[in-house]
């Protein structure tokens, strides 16, 4: 039976007291704040992140060299193909695009375009919520992969040599599929014999890349870093820090898309705070492409009056080390050169 | 003295003794009249209590300045159907943590009211301690600009005075304080947004 009393004894009392009295300080403190700065000028509880929206310029290694609109609204991912031509998943559609913005070929889809990638021979591989449809180089439709699970959100594709693999945001796992459609194998997924943890995904986005090493990399937001597998699905590495401050992650799911350079190096995107930086293939950080301060209105859809899900940004890398950042918001393709 | 049925006449000077009593019986029916005026005044009003819209609230910080009470009876509440659990919560952690810690440089909160349980890897559940919660919503800001929203203000009512003019409502810039039926006295969040 719980007693009616409890005595306290004297750490306890000082602790409650200490708390108590700080607690009431803290208040009076903030009124007195408050009242000297006038009702309404300033929040002295502020949640400040100011200090990561603007970037250092010596961080800086790339500068804009172009920038123009996205066909449709809606706008999801872009990929590069092997003539450096832009393929870029918005609405319900596919646009193949020259490096200058220049429309080509499009594909109209079923339903909306969540993801895209082009194998070197030209082929296209188009993810939508739950299952890929396959196109010729000319835009022709060659096959319709059916959808691994009902509930699939493929929002990441990857086309290899041999294999394609998909992301799937909601079943927590990446597919490896052959050229044909046919499963191969399921990566990612929580084996804790495999010492594999998991991925942890909030919002639908998981991404995944074929890196020159011959591993694919995977990012894992929940856990703020990027993984590194084999095609088997063993978990050969990952790095990455959760923090808001420039060589880490910030808020609860970064990065939601990557890719790679030819060197090897990792380009990073987040939301949140909307920004692309350069890690080295280990995962030390290198530099930034763009900064916050160089995506308000994308900063602005991720601000703690506005729902972040519909933010984000994506990025490709063509030939000659160009950086194309998509901004879904605002709906254009900006194109990053390194700084001389 | 002349007595009429036990009783001074009314126009027979009274003495000091009978003065004070009268004076003292004047104020406790005073004071009695008073507290039942109140408490009916409160019954008609208790009809209604304040409460916070989370969808206009703008995370100003003048719930912990403006209450009437020493420590506002606004506190952070938790919408746990919404929350993520997440490892990194920016309503529990600091921008720029030096570790996923509990330790009280990591903690955003200014009066370390909320507290991490650990659930399984890598998730973790937030509690608030009301006791310690000012309202602030500092929480509220990180929770919403990085998360889910599942961390927002509500007026609690065992601590609320429910004045009939809320010190609050005066100042809120989002006017998110509204007026609500008593028997429905806090507007909760069910989804993110």
């Amino acid at each position: 039976m719980k007693p009616e009393f409890e005595l306290y004894d004297r750490r306890e009392f000082f602790g409650v007291v200490t708390k108590t009295a700080a607690v009431i300080g803290l208040v009076a403190g903030a009124k007195a704040s408050a009242e000297e700065q006038g009702q309404g000028t300033a929040n002295p509880f502020a949640y400040d992140i100011s200090r990561f929206q603007k970037t250092d310029p010596k961080l800086v290694a790339y500068e804009e060299v172009n920038r123009w609109p996205i066909p449709h609204k809606e706008a999801r991912r872009l990929a590069i193909g092997p003539n450096d031509q832009i393929y870029l998943c918005a609405g319900n559609f596919i646009n193949c695009l020259s490096q200058t913005g220049q429309p080509g070929v499009e594909l109209a889809l079923a339903g909306p375009a969540c993801c895209v990638a082009v194998a070197r021979d030209g082929t296209i591989y188009a993810g939508l919520r739950d299952h890929i449809e396959v196109f010729d180089s000319k835009g022709a439709k060659t096959a319709l992969w059916e959808s691994p699970d009902p509930k699939s959100w493929l929002t990441g594709l990857a086309a290899g040599e041999k294999d394609v693999f998909a992301a799937d945001a909601h079943k927590l796992v990446v597919l490896r599929y052959d050229r044909h459609g046919k499963i191969l194998g399921r990566i990612g997924h929580k084996n804790a014999e495999r010492n594999v943890p998991g991925f942890i995904v909030p919002s639908p986005f998981l991404d995944v890349i074929i890196h020159r090493d011959g591993l694919l990399r995977v990012n894992n937001p929940g856990r703020h870093r990027v993984e590194a597998y084999t095609f088997d699905g063993d978990l050969e590495g990952a790095w990455g820090k959760p923090t808001a401050a420039i060589e880490g992650f910030c808020g609860c799911c970064n990065p939601i898309a990557i890719t790679t350079l030819a060197d090897g190096r990792i380009v990073t995107c987040e939301k949140g705070i909307p920004r692309v930086k350069i890690y080295s293939a280990s995962g030390e950080f290198e530099s930034v492409v763009a900064g916050a301060e160089s995506f308000p209105e994308n900063a602005h859809a991720c601000s703690d009056l506005n729902d972040c899900i519909h933010g984000g940004i994506d990025a490709a890398v063509d030939s000659e080390g160009h950086i194309y950042i998509l901004d879904i918001v605002t709906g254009d393709v900006r194109v990053m050169k390194r700084k001389a | 003295m002349n007595l009429t049925n036990g009783q001074p006449p009314a126009n027979e000077p009274v003495s000091r003794r009978q003065f004070l009593r009268n004076g003292a019986r004047l104020m406790t029916m005073t004071g009695l009249g008073v507290a039942a005026g109140a408490l009916v005044s409160r019954s008609n009003g208790a009809a209604y209590v304040w409460q916070i819209d989370p969808a206009k609230c703008l995370h100003c910080g003048n719930c912990a300045t403006q209450c009437v009470l020493e420590q506002s009876a606004v506190k952070c509440v938790h919408a746990y159907a919404v929350c993520g659990y997440c490892q990194l919560c920016t309503g529990f952690f600091a921008p720029e943590p030096n570790e996923l810690t509990t330790a009280a440089e990591n903690q955003l909160c200014p009066t370390a009211a909320i507290k991490r349980t650990y659930v399984e890897d890598p998730y973790y559940q937030y509690s608030i301690d009301e006791n310690l919660c000012i309202g602030c919503a500092k929480c509220v800001q990180g929770c919403n600009r990085f998360g889910n929203g599942s961390l927002f203000l509500q007026i609690r009512h065992d601590r609320c005075l429910n004045c009939n003019e809320c010190a609050i409502s005066r100042t809120c810039p989002g006017q998110a304080f509204r007026r609500v039926p008593v028997d429905h006295p806090y507007l909760l969040k069910t989804t993110s947004r």
